[in-house]
């Protein structure tokens, strides 16, 4: 029963439990929009080891650790949130206490990422006035990514158009040209990307150069499938574990309690 | 003892007829949607907008906008980018001025407060400024630090939908403003507001606390006038009627297939003379529907 459970998880749910695990009891967690595996992985990290986190969605903050289920997709753009909200930082004073971001995590999806983990969202093309693509602009990524205590860059494709070794524009800046001081060196008070995670791997960042580093693959991935869908070389450890499979209680927990419809398994 | 106080209640010809072509006009969230489909069925050019989601895309494809100060267009309406702003912006039809959230809110606090600009950190080390030259990077005069300075942003009108107003445009919103709402209010020259119920100026006076803006500039009365977004306290959004959108705009954004799109704005916003009568078209049965309890 528990072997076939874990044996038929989906790339999406295994990164919503990877996550979820990362996170700790106490933390601010924030998701924007069009991010469903962070907004699962919030949800489940407070059910199961989390009951002082709190959950800010677009500015309503909320501690519903009691609740029976937390629902997907989205009650942070469902009005419907003032509900279990206990108060919103939206009167006005939405970035008025950024000193106190440090205790916050936060996640960013980009179109494009470099070896130092700095994402665009704002287009692809030279041209700033003829973009070939353009994107939806950085939301308030700039200023979450330059004051929280740390983020994680989660990407829905893996390909050499995303992984490149210069993006076009940067809209978040994540360890800017390198090295363990870049962002103190440009005034950046947060914490900087964790790790960058991806449906072939999970990357993090060498500790001196604050380039990107693969720390696992997941199942049926090989090393040499992410060599060839990244656009730049990676550091390549000596060994790379695999991504650590959700526990049957997780997935039980991630599919009766939070992703009910199953957004994360159809993904 | 003479005169009595003048009433800030108008109609609905009279709210819209404070926008004209050029100017700068700032849209709230939850999204003032029956002015916004005024905006389009009297064919205002040029404007300057600070909007996202359908309100921005709407306007965009109704060929009413110049420039957009946009910080996001995408996801909340249920696609990657609106697909109006992507091609206009890809083909530049339209300006963009690149900036995020609090970037925007800086600009809109300089002008609230009268100063040529705000600091602001979010944004050092990205490529804003050099996409946006409005945006400066100074060197702060205290701590020596480097900074943006935001310039002031200075909306000629900001329109916003609420709960409720008395006549007097003392305006309550129901499960709070939208997150930039009172932002853009502080800012804008003149601010409308559109909104489900015209209270007593009792009803306002036994809970001053709850007032979110007092003395708005104009006040209509337009319930169900966020259709088909949501507005807090009254109703959920209309995803159904948000994705008919989408799929009309993106077949005309990617294909060339303006048909269904200019299909949709003739239905929805040029052809209502009121938004009584957009009201009707969409339907009680659909209406009632959405009622959030």
């Amino acid at each position: 029963m528990e072997a076939d459970m874990t044996a038929d998880c989906s790339i999406a749910e295994l990164l919503a439990c990877f996550i979820a695990r990362d996170l700790n009891d106490g933390e601010e967690l924030q998701v924007g929009i069009a991010l469903p595996i962070p907004e699962a992985a919030v949800r489940l990290a407070h059910l199961t080891h989390g009951p002082n986190m709190e959950l800010i969605f677009l500015g309503a903050r909320m501690n519903v650790h009691h609740l029976d289920h937390l629902p997907m997709p989205a009650f942070g753009w469902d009005n419907r949130v003032v509900r279990w909200t206990e108060s919103f930082s939206d009167r006005g004073h939405r970035f008025d206490q950024v000193k106190d971001w440090h205790r916050r995590v936060f996640f960013v999806g980009g179109i494009q990422v470099d070896p130092h983990g700095n994402t665009n969202l704002i287009g692809v093309g030279e041209d700033y006035r003829r973009l070939r693509f353009r994107g939806p602009g950085s939301v308030g990524t700039p200023t979450l990514t330059t004051h929280v205590g740390r983020y994680y860059i989660v990407l829905n494709s893996h390909t050499p158009r995303v992984f490149v070794p210069r993006c076009d524009f940067i809209s978040t800046v994540g360890w800017g040209e390198g090295g363990a001081d870049a962002r103190r060196q440009l005034g950046l008070p947060g914490g900087g990307p964790k790790y960058c995670i991806t449906p072939l791997c999970i990357m993090d960042f060498t500790e001196d150069d604050k380039r990107l580093r693969l720390k696992s693959l997941h199942p049926g991935v090989t090393l040499d499938a992410v060599r060839a869908r990244t656009g730049f070389d990676l550091v390549i450890p000596d060994h790379v574990p695999e991504t650590a499979a959700p526990s049957a209680e997780e997935l039980r927990m991630l599919r009766s309690r939070v992703d009910v419809t199953g957004a994360l398994r159809r993904m | 003892m003479s005169g009595a106080r003048s009433e800030r209640l108008v109609d609905e010809d009279a709210a819209v007829a404070l926008l004209e072509s050029g100017m700068t006009i700032a849209i709230g969230e939850p999204t003032p949607m029956a002015l916004v489909r005024q905006i389009v069925r009297r064919e205002l050019r040029d404007l300057v907008v600070i909007a996202s989601g359908l309100a921005l895309d709407m306007l965009i494809a109704a060929g009413c906008v110049r420039k957009t100060l946009s910080y996001y267009a995408g996801g909340g309406f249920g696609v990657p980018v609106a697909p109006s702003f992507r091609r206009a912006a890809e083909r530049g039809d339209i300006e963009v001025w690149e900036c995020d959230e609090g970037i925007l809110t800086s600009g809109l606090e300089a002008a609230g407060k009268d100063l040529p600009f705000l600091p602001w950190r979010g944004g050092v080390g990205t490529s804003l400024p050099a996409v946006n030259p409005d945006l400066k990077l100074i060197t702060d005069p205290v701590r020596g630090e480097t900074l943006l300075a935001v310039p002031a942003i200075r909306p000629d009108v900001a329109i916003l939908h609420a709960a409720q107003s008395d006549a007097f445009g003392n305006v309550q919103h129901h499960g709070g403003p939208g997150w930039i709402d009172l932002f853009l209010q502080r800012a804008a020259t003149r601010c409308i507001v559109q909104v489900e119920r015209i209270v007593s100026n009792e009803a306002i006076r036994a809970n001053p606390w709850a007032t979110t803006i007092g003395r708005a500039d104009a006040v209509v009365r337009l319930p169900w006038g966020a259709h088909p977004w949501y507005s807090r306290g009254w109703h959920v959004q209309d995803s159904p009627f948000l994705a008919d959108y989408v799929a009309a705009a993106t077949a005309a954004a990617e294909r060339d297939e303006r048909e269904a799109l200019e299909r949709w704005l003739d239905h929805w916003c040029r052809e209502p003379a009121t938004h009584t009568d957009y009201l009707e078209r969409v339907g009680l049965r659909r209406l009632l529907a959405l009622h959030e309890y």
